[in-house]
Parts: structure tokens; sequence; C-alpha cells
């Protein structure tokens, strides 16, 4: 049981002054972290870029070239912002994720303390994870985040038999399962969650209420979420495999004296020191991990008693496995491993950044820690233990202050230039390959002062945006996959004229480091000169950008098919019965 | 005693959490652009100090 249950006529009233104080929490929580985004415009912050009507381009659909690193999650905004401009969208995204992964945590709590679901939904949305990863800008693996505790609440009524529960894990696993990483995770946690064959002996009980198919139907409808980007990565012309140099790069950083892996304790060490707030850095902060983790280890024994039987050890095999992909960098032979696995296994790249797969630890952690201090608190008589849980309530946000206001400013707002607009109308009139010079994957500007970003130009215009791949991770330069951007990287280094290359336009983007040869604009028509943007127009015979035919259906075909499972799910979940599938 | 010994250390560490997290909320909202420009600046010149590359540069991802 996950939660108790109440049959009584005033359940309905208990239930809703039990939740109104979650939902009261969890929107506080959400103001507090992103309150710079009251102001208009949009928070451009390394890899998130939010623009006012993303086109829906084939390349932003089924990436021709590159790995599908944003599939769907780029086709799912595109499509929406035909609708809702896209600050409202970057403002929905961030702050349902935010709110949901507080209020889904405080469910998944099995107690009937309030004080208990409250401090879960804090500890829970106010984790170094959360706020590292919404510091190097992927609101697509904070909705997987989001999503985890709600999906693991539906996986445990699955495995115990509830009506609904299947539609619930599919409606659950989709805002996860926007980006590889996401569904990767979600199809984990429904694999561990709810497969028969780890199911243990004395939960036969259990089982024997679930449908012997419904674990599978499961399984195979998140596994259709994730079809999309498994597509788009058979059919993308960049290869499976990815640069070894990349695993050093991203393996999981030290925040303080203690090191990496009492960083991942904490559900810390993101590899970017420009995306870990500066308080991690505190040397009192291994002693807060320490805290935190004895306070599970003093609620680990609670929940194995109130989730269903196996239900505990299952969620402690997923955390297990994400703390292992997070540590695998930094372990002895673990970087060689996985150095040789991203060369020759295809797909393996995602692995290199292990760290976004602590999200499942993340959540073990925190309903673990809330069911110590429940135990804690159990002890001491009602005035001591409200002066504790209180205490227990800033604990997350003394540790960690400077998620406050956007990691303290770091997410405030900025207008585009209105010459992007200009631009994106001239390449509107003629679509072909952007080349986006100088060549650099991220841009610093000075309308958005302080920050490094994503270059906006393949999000921003229509049509195929050539921008470098190559990340450099200090003085480590991670080669990206692109061959087209590799060609075009070996005409501009030999000095070769754009023109040749068969780009249909050339957008120079000024204010930014890094220089253009004059030499390799040559033969270049100018149609826009403003203060930050230059754009030319090549005269001469352009090729078609990449992409077949067929391997674009492939991926329109999976993503019909996942989007076909939502929908089924949300009118199987509308209607309140099972699902017929 | 043992019960007002107990109330009186648990007030007091939930009180220096208190200040602690409402402090920190104090001081990020008060926290301008300009701080966080010229922090990022500092940053800049350290590593162009150290003799690192500067992790603000638009090149860079970011730095270990």
């Amino acid at each position: 049981m996950v939660e108790p249950t109440d049959g009584d006529e005033a359940a309905p009233v208990r239930r809703a002054r039990d939740t109104l104080p979650l939902y009261a929490v969890s929107a506080a929580v959400t103001v507090l972290v992103l309150a710079p985004l009251a102001a208009p415009g949009y928070a451009l912050l390394y890899d998130m870029v939010f623009v006012p009507r993303q086109p829906l381009t084939w390349d932003l659909v089924a990436p021709a070239q590159s790995l599908p690193r944003a599939v769907p999650m780029d086709a799912l905004v595109s499509l929406v912002t035909q609708l809702v401009p896209g600050w409202l969208v970057q403002r929905l995204a961030l702050a349902g994720a935010v709110f949901l992964a507080a209020v889904g945590a405080g469910r998944l709590v099995p107690t009937d303390r309030r004080s208990v679901r409250l401090f879960a939904a804090v500890a829970y949305a106010w984790t170094p994870y959360l706020a590292e990863r919404l510091l190097i800008g992927q609101w697509g693996l904070l909705l997987a985040y989001a999503a985890l505790p709600w999906l693991v609440r539906a996986a445990l009524d699955l495995r115990a038999g509830r009506d609904g529960a299947l539609a619930r894990v599919v409606l659950a696993a989709a805002p996860a399962a926007i980006t590889p990483t996401g569904g990767l995770i979600a199809l984990g946690t429904v694999l561990v969650l709810t497969s028969d064959r780890m199911r243990a002996r004395r939960s036969l009980l259990v089982s024997e209420r679930m449908h012997p198919l419904r674990s599978r139907q499961a399984l195979a409808a998140v596994g259709v979420l994730n079809a999309p980007w498994v597509v788009a990565a058979l059919v993308t012309g960049a290869g499976g495999s990815s640069d070894p140099a990349g695993v050093a790069a991203f393996a999981a950083r030290s925040e303080n004296w203690a090191g990496p892996l009492v960083a991942l304790a904490g559900t810390g060490g993101i590899w970017s020191a420009q995306a870990t707030p500066a308080s991690r850095a505190a040397p009192l902060v291994p002693v807060a991990t320490v805290v935190l983790l004895v306070l599970a280890g003093v609620g680990a024994g609670l929940l194995r008693r109130r989730l269903p039987p196996g239900g505990a050890a299952r969620l402690a095999v997923l955390a297990g496995a994400g703390c292992l992909l997070a540590a695998f960098g930094v372990l002895p032979g673990g970087d060689a491993l996985l150095r040789w696995a991203v060369v020759h296994l295809p797909g393996a790249g995602l692995l290199r950044d292990g760290q976004k797969f602590l999200a499942p630890y993340a959540l073990l952690l925190v309903v673990c820690a809330a069911l110590g201090a429940e135990r804690l608190v159990a002890r001491v008589d009602r005035e001591v233990a409200g002066v504790i849980l209180v205490g227990l309530l800033f604990l997350p946000v003394a540790v960690l202050p400077d998620l406050a206001f956007g990691g303290v400013g770091r997410l405030r707002p900025v207008s585009y230039p209105a010459e992007w607009q200009r631009v994106a109308e001239y390449v509107d009139e003629e679509p072909g390959e952007v080349l986006a010079l100088p060549l650099s994957a991220y841009r610093a500007y000075s309308w958005n002062p302080g920050r490094v970003v994503l270059d906006p130009a393949p999000r921003y215009l229509p049509g195929t945006v050539l921008t470098d791949d190559t990340l450099r991770v200090g003085d480590v330069a991670v080669a990206g996959e692109n061959p087209r951007v590799r060609e075009l990287r070996r005409a501009l280094a030999e000095g070769r004229p754009v023109s040749t290359t068969g780009v249909r336009w050339v957008l120079v983007q000024h204010e930014v480091s890094g220089e253009v040869d004059p030499q390799v604009l040559g033969g270049l028509v100018r149609v826009h000169d403003g203060p930050f943007l230059t754009l030319y127009r090549n005269p001469a015979t352009v090729r078609e950008s990449g992409g077949s035919g067929p391997a674009r259906l492939a991926v329109v075909v999976a993503l019909g098919a996942a989007l076909l499972v939502v929908i089924a799910a949300a009118v199987s979940a509308l209607h309140r019965r099972p699902t017929a599938w | 005693m043992r019960r007002a010994l107990t109330l009186v250390v648990s007030g007091l560490v939930a009180a220096l959490l208190g200040i602690l997290a409402l402090g920190g909320i104090s001081a990020a909202a008060t926290a301008t652009d300009e701080e966080a420009a010229s922090e990022a600046k500092l940053v800049s010149e350290a590593a162009k100090r150290a003799g690192k590359k500067d992790p603000y540069a638009p090149a860079v991802y970011g730095d270990r």
C-alpha cells in the first residue's frame, strides 16, 4: 500500500485538509526557485534555449546529421509554440517541473503525517540535482525528475493490481520520455518496479492481483514512448559512437573536500563548475549529506514495511543502478570501460554524463529521509517533534540557499534583439542550410550578460542551421558527430570560400568571441547587416539539406505511435477505468 | 529537565537552520544583474590568472 486509504464519509474533507498544505508549500518552493521568471523575456542559460516561435523543421523532428539529443523534445516545443508563445512554454515547463516534483515526492511518502510529506516535498524540489540540472539548462531532464515520483507511484499501484494504474504509468512516463535520458530512466523504472521476473516469492499474493500481462503492457507502452529518439538514432547520419574524451570531461566532479562520490551521495556532482551552486563548495556540505544519509538509513526500514513486499527492494535496485551509472566515470576501471563503450557500443555516449541518472537515488533518499524524520519525531513529545520538523523543513534550503531566485539571478530573462526576427524572415523566404559563424556551439551575448547559452540559431531560424558541435570543457575539446559540420570546418580551416560548400545562408554573429576570415565570405551577398547579426545569401548552387524521406517517415511514425499511446492512456484515465489494452 | 533541554537544543538548531535558509533566500532575492555579471568577471579573471580557459568564453561549455 502506497498511501493509506480511508473509507469514511469525511475522507474527501480530510484528504483536502491533508493535501492543501502540500500544494501550498510546493507552490511556494516553485515561486522561490523561479521568481526571476516573473519578468518578461527568455531565460537563456547553457542548454536552455527558448525562442518566440520555434519552427517545425525536419532537423528538429529528425536530425539528419547529428545525434537525437533533443528528440522528441524539440518537435514537441515546435508544435506547442505554433499555438503558445515560447516564453510561456518555458515558464510552464520549468514551473511544472519544480511544482510537480515537490507534490509528487510529498504524495509518494507512505505516511499519514502531513509534516513528513511537506519535508519530502521541499527536500526533493530543493536538491543539488535539481539546482545543477536547472543551472545547466536541461529542463527536459527536470521534467523526467518531476515525473519520477508519479511514475514510481503508478508502477507500485500497477504491481498492486489497482485499476487505472497502467494508464497512469504511461501518462507519468510521457513527460520523462521527451529526452533520451529521461526516457531511459522511465523505462528502467517500469522495468525494475513491475517486472515479473524480479518478483520475490513472498509477493505472490500481490502478483496474483496484478494481471500477468500488465507489466509487459506497461513496458511495451514506455518502450513506444522511447521509440522516437531510438528510431532517430538509427537513421541519423551521425553514427552511434561518441568521442571518448567526453568520458573524463563529463564524469562526476568533486564539489568540495569530500570528493566526487560524496558529492553524488548528496545528489550533486555535475561535471560543470559553472552549473554548480557556490554553496556546494562549503566545507560543511558533506556533513549535511551524512545527516541526510543517516536519516534515510533510519527511515529505510519503515519504507520496507509500508510498501508492498519487494517494493522497497526494487526501489533500492533502481536507485543503486542510477548511482552506479553516475559514479562509473570516477570508479577505478570504470572510466576505461566507459571510454571503450562510447566508441564501440552505439548509443553508449548517453552514459558519459552519468550524474543525470541519479534521479531515482535522489527520490529514494528523500522518501527514506522523510520516513527517518517520522521515526525520529515519534520518539519525542509533540512540541519537540514540531520544532524538529520545522528545522528539517529549513535544512535543504539552508544547505543550498543559492538555488533561490533562479540560482541567484542566473535565470533572469532577456529579450532577443529585434533583428533575430528579421533574419528569420529572410531565411524563411528561401529555406536552406544556414551556417552560423564564428564556429562555436555556445555563445555569450552582450544582451544576455554573464551567461553562456547554446546558439539559439537552430531553434530560431527555419531550416537546417549548422553550428559547431565540438564541446569545449576547460582545455578539452570533445568532438561532435555531425559529418556535415566536420566538412565545413575543414573548408573554413583551409580558407575556402563558404559559397563553394553548398550552404544557402551564412549568419555571422557579432559581439561574440572568435573571428570570421573575410576571405571565406567571398562570393556571398549581404542581405542584412545589424549590430548583432549579419546575414549573407549564397547565390551559388546550393545542395539540399540531408535526410532521406523514408528515414524521416520512420521518425514521424514513431512519434505518431508515441502520441497515440499517450492519447489512449489519457482517454482511459479520464474515463476512470482500466485501460482496454 | 531532559525534555526542556531537548526542546532548547532542537529549537536552537531549527532557529539556526531557519536563519541560514531565510538569510540565504534574502541574499538571493536582493542580488542584482550587475553583481552576477561582476561575479562572472571575477571567475573569468581567476581562470586567466591560473592559466586556464575562461569558462565564460563563448566557445567553452563549462569548466570542471
